[in-house]
């Protein structure tokens, strides 16, 4: 097949040792790293909002904080767990194109809120 | 007489033929409408993505519903949401992280032809989830609880310790947000909102929907990796045959990751 060619090696060098993944091997250390970076991100988001109960920071930012934080977990999940690192150019184009499909929902909605007035107290924008 | 025999004859042997030319030789891994096992795997995967897609788009409805309402009462958002067990929250989170570890390794288990392995990888995948959904029951039964008048579901259930103060976070129309913080900014915002009773149900309302579909997915993904581990009991799985385990991980998957951005903003919000 085509894509073969488009494929990269596992991380950790697992590719050359297991010839019938012709796609590439996540190995079982990469596994517990990713699971350790997940554990990491979770008690940062929760530190994170527990340091924000004291600190008076923009709600704002502590809303983009907890939605980064979300999407670099996502973002991992994704890629190692399910194995978007190693499959081919179409799979990975319709993982991608789900976030393109949200970004286009929340760009549309939102933009449709902020022209008829949003939140309702402020008013149309001029 | 003869022609029409001999013509038959040949049709039932061009028949057998052809059903020799698609099956034999060949098991699960490659089905005579696919060249090779890996093209076979790409399609099923593919498959499933394009699926997964729909389903956050799903869910990213009630995300888009979340965020017009948060951008128009946040501070009604950040004292509805003090009223949820953050613990208990954050308790599902690692649960539902380890059983997205566990499921990660059956996958490799299952390419690597090791049949307890995955069996037993499985197993804790579902112990996980069913600690999930019991987690969140208990978080459910809590709300119910409060309405009942009654402090925990155990008080509930036993006709134990009253709650003392009325409230009830369950949308509908018995909701009675607690007075004791109700009297800040949430006044203004109830005269913005005709027809709402109470801006704090949308919060609820919006709780109740997004954990509860994400329930209902938990349970669907806990049904597939059940039917998973019979399939790897009766040695479906093989080195060279996998697919299954690795398309109901990638289910499995997105449950979690539902719950990623579920957990911080229902649970983690000032």
């Amino acid at each position: 097949m085509a894509e073969h060619s488009n494929t990269m090696p596992g991380a950790d060098g697992h590719a050359a040792a297991s010839d019938h993944h012709s796609h590439g091997h996540i190995g079982r250390d990469t596994y517990y790293r990713v699971f350790a970076a997940l554990m990491v991100l979770m008690v940062l988001t929760v530190g994170a909002w527990w340091v924000e109960g004291f600190m008076e920071i923009p709600r704002v930012l502590g809303v983009l904080v907890a939605l980064a934080i979300a999407s670099t977990k996502t973002v991992l999940i994704i890629y190692y767990f399910m194995h978007i690192k190693i499959s081919n150019r179409v799979t990975q184009l319709y993982a991608v194109s789900a976030f393109i499909a949200f970004t286009i929902l929340f760009v549309i909605v939102m933009g449709d809120y902020f022209a008829r007035g949003w939140p309702p107290e402020i008013g149309p924008l001029p | 007489m003869a022609t029409t025999t001999t013509t038959q004859g040949s049709e039932v042997q061009g028949h057998e033929a052809h059903a020799d030319h698609g099956h034999a030789g060949h098991g699960r891994e490659l089905q005579h409408h696919f060249e090779t096992p890996q093209q076979q795997k790409e399609a099923a995967t593919l498959g499933m993505w394009v699926f997964l897609v729909t389903e956050l788009m799903l869910f990213g409805g009630i995300f888009m519903a979340y965020a017009v309402y948060r951008w128009a009462f946040p501070d009604i958002w950040a004292e509805a949401a003090h009223h949820l067990n953050t613990p208990l929250g954050a308790v599902n989170t690692v649960v539902l992280l380890v059983s997205s570890l566990t499921v990660a390794l059956a996958v490799n288990a299952a390419e690597e032809g090791r049949k307890q392995r995955l069996i037993r990888l499985l197993g804790v995948t579902m112990v996980l989830g069913v600690a999930f959904l019991g987690i969140k029951a208990y978080e459910y039964s809590e709300k119910f609880a409060h309405c009942a008048g009654y402090k925990t579901p155990i008080a509930w259930a036993t006709s134990g310790t009253p709650l003392g103060e009325t409230e009830c976070l369950v949308p509908g129309r018995a909701f009675v947000f607690p007075e004791a913080h109700g009297t800040t900014a949430a006044d203004v915002h109830n005269e913005v909102t005709p027809g709402q009773g109470s801006p704090y149900q949308l919060f609820y309302l919006l709780y109740f929907i997004s954990t509860g579909l994400h329930a209902v997915h938990m349970l669907i993904g806990l049904s597939i990796v059940g039917m998973l581990t019979f399939m790897a009991v009766r040695g479906v799985f093989t080195a060279a045959y996998s697919t299954p385990v690795e398309i109901g991980g990638l289910y499995w998957h997105l449950i979690d990751i539902i719950w990623v951005f579920l957990f911080p903003l229902f649970y983690l919000v000032h």
